[in-house]
């Protein structure tokens, strides 16, 4: 392995996005990525289409698709960076090889979060949906599985829950809070969803505490409940949210809050290294408090400005929502932005209810500035609403416009 | 290298007759007729849009092919990209329907189609000489030209009121 200009570790929406960059502004710069993952680059929000039989591997490639038709990045798969040595400037891989760079991106992404007091969570047919491996070896168990138990109740697990449904899988979605998304929305945002998730077949159970997970030699059998009832089941997704990737960093002197803190120029700490995606500390330009999210459109943005960074055309990143999501579950709609928890807050709220949509929007305390919308149902022009958002506008001249789901571009370009 | 035309848009111009949206559908429809179009199954759908701002604006609102295209790089499928006329396509193959490109786009102008599930937008009509949009709006609110041209053309216009001191004719 040779030694590189630009070093990316981390082969994901935030690496490929910053080495794609990085060759349109630095043709020649010599530029290695390097995977942890056995598969090149691919589109991981897709891998729950692999397990429900809609997509192949090869159909999730990320190179040449999209953005993504940039040549003369040398991917390596299969190799981790376990250490970093600052200022010296190399990185010593899994295999042994040490590479030297002069500058490095760390998009090492995170991984599901395993509740370390959850007993049994390593069975056979136990799974966090992450990776295509992840995905494979879901798909591998499905023969065996009549009835899947999701633990959480977040968007990952949802994807993942109806991908088992297409399968003829039978599924229970298992939550510990009041109300599934709790994340993405409030109890009283998730009506049309919930409908829609029991119109599809899902068995939803919130509220629950989980003892652990029973299994036998031939894998999971059961989910134990505390107050003393079991799920039989022979397959388990958890999805607890993510951790940053940060271990490898031990020793190397770059600094840590949780995931790797970034400056405004996604830079870290010290010279020549900077971050982007799931694994980096950013802010909300709304709150300005330090988040960090794991949505891939972020990761992409924030790569894509480290891009330029590393190729010297200093870039400031803008951050991002701390709630920023659009999808789909079942024929439900949904797109959640900005501040969107807003009990007990003395924040101006807008909800409104129809047969065929629910919004809430919601302005700041003086009602001057939109700062969280959500809709389900009818996500028509949710992109304006994010710019709105996003630009601190001001909103008195079209207000009513936002309030009523009524806004279009005339009204801002006109304003 | 030449510059590729976009589609322009004069809303001091434009009357609201919906000329464009009914032909974009008709041109985007299996028949190519309106007469077929009408009864297609999935709907024809217009990638234009004509939408009103008191006191009596109208706008029409097209794709404008981003140079740095936020849906693009946005799209968590890979089902955007832009060609090498500079055309913003989404693959309807590789497109998922999750609508992150519609929670993104700043215009507007990336519509969903729910019959298909996919997203759809302007592709400028690539087997037209002229965008069928262009081509039938009866008030040349829509101005299919390069950058440079349709600038140039703007800067003599408003050059020639400051001259004459009268406004061009609207319409």
């Amino acid at each position: 392995m040779t030694d590189t200009t630009y070093l990316i570790i981390g082969g994901s929406a935030a690496g490929m996005a910053a080495a794609h960059t990085i060759r349109q502004l630095d043709p020649d710069g010599a530029l290695t990525v390097l995977s942890d993952e056995p598969e090149a680059p691919y589109f991981r929000p897709l891998i729950p289409l692999l397990v429900s039989g809609k997509k192949d591997a090869a159909d999730m490639a990320m190179n040449g698709a999209g953005p993504y038709r940039e040549a003369g990045i040398s991917i390596h798969t299969g190799c981790r960076a376990e250490k970093v040595q600052l200022p010296e400037r190399t990185v010593v891989l899994n295999n042994g090889h040490t590479i030297a760079f002069e500058k490095v991106l760390f998009a090492t992404g995170s991984r599901p979060y395993i509740p370390p007091d959850l007993a049994g969570a390593d069975a056979p047919g136990v799974f966090a949906l992450r990776t295509l491996e992840d995905a494979r070896n879901m798909t591998m168990r499905l023969e065996k599985t009549r009835h899947a138990v999701m633990l959480g109740g977040g968007l990952l697990n949802l994807k993942a829950a109806f991908a088992l449904l297409e399968k003829g899988v039978k599924v229970t979605l298992a939550v510990r809070s009041p109300e599934i998304l709790s994340q993405l929305m409030e109890p009283e945002d998730t009506g049309r969803i919930r409908s829609a998730l029991d119109a599809a077949g899902l068995t939803v159970m919130t509220g629950l505490s989980v003892k652990g997970i029973v299994a036998d030699s031939r894998g999971v059998t059961g989910v134990a409940l505390n107050d003393g009832r079991e799920l039989p089941c022979e397959m388990v997704c958890i999805g607890k949210g993510v951790r940053p990737n940060v271990e490898f960093l031990k020793g190397s002197g770059i600094q840590t809050d949780g995931g790797i803190v970034a400056d405004i120029h996604t830079a870290c700490n010290l010279a020549d290294t900077f971050t982007a995606g799931d694994v980096a500390v950013t802010h909300d330009p709304m709150s300005g408090d330090r988040i960090m999210t794991a949505l891939w459109t972020n990761a992409v943005e924030m790569g894509r400005c480290a891009g330029r960074n590393m190729a010297d055309f200093p870039t400031a990143y803008t951050g991002t929502f701390g709630v920023l999501n659009a999808t789909q579950v079942a024929d439900e709609p949904f797109v959640s932005m900005g501040t969107v928890h807003v009990t007990e807050s003395d924040l101006e709220v807008h909800r409104s209810r129809t047969d065929s949509a629910y919004r809430k929007i919601v302005f700041n305390q003086t009602g001057d500035r939109l700062i969280g919308a959500l809709f389900s149902g009818d996500i028509t022009n949710a992109g304006l609403y994010r710019y709105v958002i996003r630009e601190k506008m001001p909103v008195s001249s079209f207000k009513q416009h936002l309030v009523d789901h009524t806004l279009h571009y005339g009204h801002l370009a006109m304003a | 290298m030449t510059q590729q035309k976009k589609i322009f848009v004069r809303t001091d111009r434009c009357v609201g007759c919906q000329s464009c949206t009914m032909a974009c559908a008709v041109a985007h429809s299996r028949s190519k007729s309106l007469f077929g179009a009408v009864f297609e199954t999935p709907r024809p759908k217009s990638r234009i849009y004509v939408e009103w701002v008191a006191p009596d604006n109208k706008v029409p609102l097209v794709c404008r092919h981003c140079e740095d295209a936020p849906c693009m790089h946005a799209c968590i499928s890979g089902a955007i990209s832009k060609d090498e006329n500079g055309v913003v396509k989404t693959d309807e193959d590789k497109c998922i329907g999750c609508w992150t490109c519609v929670m993104v786009c700043p215009f507007g102008v990336i519509g969903r189609h729910l019959e298909t599930g996919k997203a759809y937008r302007c592709d400028q009509c690539p087997d037209r000489d002229i965008p069928a949009c262009v081509d039938a709006c009866p008030t040349d609110a829509l101005v299919y030209e390069t950058v440079d041209i349709y600038a140039g053309a703007r800067r003599k216009y408003a050059a020639d009121e400051l001259v004459t001191g009268q406004e061009e004719p609207s319409s």
